[in-house]
């Protein structure tokens, strides 16, 4: 994972001078947005359904101790067994050592961000089990080695070349690189993995708790392979993804889907109440349920950030970003990148020296919150995160100083005349058409991609005491 | 491994108050549902919805209608199917009688599902070299074009998934207008099936450069008929 080597300054170079990557971006997040649009629109009233959503998830946070319980006990009472993770490496533990009990050699997933959360994958390689990821653009990445670049279309910043590319050492022959070719290839070899498979690990987009049961979405089918061929069968769950019942999952669906891909329900909505009844035909007989913790109970605890916890994982908010627009999702550095994941990384990974910058990813125009179909505040997290991070003392030494010296000024008059007379002066070898340009450091780092306006030549105290005097 | 108690009184504290004993009461939820006047509506907003996600649909009244349409489709690619392959139309083991007669009339011989093996493994390949899958419905939604389908011993979950072709058969009456009616339906019969199905069209992927792919892991063509009982 060459991305996460590089420091945050070369990731956005890197970023902004791949065209390809922008324009892939633009084109994903425009269609997004677009059919989002549409489909938020014909439901009659968008407004009354994120009032809705925004409600039900409020409601199971606030009492998210008591649903989880009831999903934990629905679920055993049916002997699924469930498993409460604190950290990843938790998580990590207890699915190698389900994986090692079934001494089993082929894994198959469906899409699951928890996993990539705890770098699942790479811990199942070491023990000997080849791992498969089955959603088409998650093993694309799994084949490159790179993170998703955005949660809905893991590999948006590849070309259909290199996915070429990717995909001919594994047939053994040239394939063309156009679409239907490179799907049919991924249908024919993942085929017989499907078959093999001894374990499927999914994600999961909701639990419901008044009936134990785990809801997932997908395009492709792939989810349904995933949790109806295998023997056994793992879910791995963040624990805040509930709804009480029935009554609204319809809500999370409609909302999900629409705010996603702009669908009025995905291709394959499954709801899982496992297990399989001992008549069944087909299902997995074992079934394990991962609920992971990983810092959620301190957000869930944290007033400030609580509301981080209602996400619904659809991206939206990435197809609204003017920074994610034009970055794509590899610069963050982080597994959950976008406005959402600017606030979820550095609250879940407590690591304000690694993930500091990310609440800086962000213009603070609101287009996020505006985006939200369960009305996160995001702009206002991401402005509060920064004060974390500025009370933590993690800013750096310079910035510390600026600030220091703009208290300084701002809070003494003639001070503050002085030092803008002296501004005034000492700009001028900068100044081009009545704009700051170049300059030393840390000047520079603004003025290296834009302009800054000039200190005015009269100040306006000035002018407002002239204005005065002529009167 | 953390224990549960443990887990549920951290979060308790984290919220700071003890862990309530009763269910909370259900939040108030007021949203405009989609609503249509009649079966007769419902059915066609149906087939109308399920033919633009890249379906094919057609609306029966008799058997002749039933006939008609599979032979429109088919022609006499499932005998030929047959040749190769004795288990190439693998079906539940019951589907709606009308559907049962027209494949006798047609003497296309159907494979049914849950009796083509004993192993699991055999099963799931029998149905993966299969050409087409033949299932029911249990129900339908209007607005979206989406069939339903619960898990059941007489079943399989497999027949709408692994056979490159899905062949669904619905009754008018099963559809409904919107997903909260279907939802509402489910949860009053108790217990959920262990899996409930949604399928709403082909199997279909953007994930290279945002090009729309039918197919990619589903089946890659669907079709339904609709029966006006």
């Amino acid at each position: 994972m060459t991305m996460f080597n590089l420091t945050t300054d070369q990731r956005v170079d890197k970023a902004l001078a791949n065209n390809f990557l922008r324009q892939a971006t633009r084109r994903a997040t425009d269609r997004l947005r677009n059919n989002k649009y549409k489909a938020s629109d014909e439901l009659g009233n968008w407004e009354e359904w994120r009032n809705a959503g925004e409600t039900i998830r409020k409601h199971v946070i606030a009492n998210l101790d008591f649903y989880l319980h009831q999903l934990i006990e629905q679920m055993e009472q049916r002997g699924v067994h469930v498993h409460l993770a604190k950290t990843p490496a938790d998580a990590v533990g207890i699915v190698r050592n389900i994986v090692r009990e079934h001494d089993a050699k082929n894994v198959l997933k469906s899409k699951s961000m928890i996993s990539e959360e705890i770098h699942l994958n790479h811990a199942l390689e070491e023990d000997g089990a080849a791992v498969v990821e089955t959603d088409l653009g998650e093993y694309i990445i799994q084949i490159a080695g790179e993170p998703p670049s955005h949660i809905i279309v893991p590999a948006m910043h590849k070309t259909r070349q290199q996915v070429a590319d990717l995909f001919e050492p594994i047939a053994g022959h040239a394939l063309s690189s156009d679409t239907p070719t490179l799907t049919r290839f991924a249908r024919i070899q993942m085929r017989e993995q499907f078959l093999r498979g001894d374990i499927g690990i999914t994600g999961c987009n909701f639990a419901v708790a008044n009936t134990g049961s785990i809801v997932m979405v997908t395009n492709e089918g792939n989810g349904r392979m995933v949790s109806t061929l295998p023997r056994v069968q793992i879910t791995l769950m963040g624990m805040e993804r509930i709804v009480p019942s029935f009554r609204e999952l319809d809500i999370m669906l409609n909302l999900l889907a629409r705010s996603a891909t702009g669908q009025r329900l995905s291709s394959y909505t499954t709801i899982l109440t496992p297990p399989k009844k001992s008549a069944d035909s087909d299902g997995p007989e074992e079934y394990h349920l991962v609920i992971l913790d990983h810092n959620r109970s301190e957000i869930l605890g944290d007033k400030l950030f609580r509301t981080a916890l209602n996400c619904i994982r659809c991206g939206a908010c990435f197809n609204v970003c003017p920074v994610y627009r034009q970055l794509g999702g590899h610069a963050y550095g982080s597994v959950y990148s976008g406005p959402i994941g600017s606030v979820i990384t550095p609250l879940l990974e407590k690591d304000w020296k690694k993930w500091g910058h990310l609440p800086y990813f962000s213009s603070l125009c609101g287009a996020c919150t505006e985006g939200c179909p369960v009305r996160i505040p995001l702009h206002d997290l991401l402005v509060k995160l920064r004060m974390r991070k500025t009370q933590s003392g993690h800013t750096p030494q310079v910035e510390q100083q600026i600030f220091k010296a703009y208290r300084y000024l701002f809070t003494r008059e003639k001070t503050l005349r002085r030092a803008l007379r002296l501004g005034a002066h000492l700009q001028r070898p900068f100044v081009r058409n009545h704009r700051i340009t170049g300059g030393p450091p840390p000047l520079s780092n603004w003025t290296k991609s834009r302009t800054l306006p000039m200190v005015a030549p009269k100040p306006f105290m000035q002018i407002w005491a002239d204005l005065n005097n002529k009167r | 491994m953390t224990n549960t108690n443990e887990f549920i009184n951290h979060l308790a504290s984290k919220l700071g108050r003890p862990t309530p004993t009763e269910t909370p009461p259900p939040v108030e939820i007021s949203v405009p549902q989609y609503r249509l006047s009649n079966t007769e509506e419902r059915a066609s907003i149906f087939l109308q919805n399920w033919q633009a996600l890249g379906g094919k649909g057609a609306i029966v009244k008799s058997e002749n209608d039933m006939l008609q349409c599979l032979k429109e489709w088919f022609g006499d690619l499932p005998i030929t199917w047959f040749k190769d392959n004795p288990q190439a139309l693998i079906a539940w083991d019951m589907l709606p009688s009308i559907a049962e007669s027209a494949f006798s009339t047609l003497n296309w011989p159907l494979t049914r599902y849950t009796q083509s093996s004993l192993d699991p493994r055999d099963r799931y390949s029998i149905a993966a070299h299969a050409e087409l899958g033949i299932t029911g419905s249990d129900l339908g939604i209007a607005l979206s074009g989406t069939i339903v389908m619960n898990s059941d011993p007489l079943r399989g979950r497999v027949v709408s998934l692994l056979p490159p072709r899905h062949l669904a058969f619905i009754e008018t009456t099963k559809i409904r207008n919107n997903l909260f009616e279907v939802l509402e339906e489910i949860s009053a019969l108790g217990t959920p099936p262990a899996a409930i199905e949604m399928i709403s069209g082909p199997s279909r992927t953007s994930d290279i450069e945002m090009d729309l792919s039918i197919g990619v892991h589903g089946p890659i063509e669907v079709y339904v008929v609709v029966i006006d009982n």
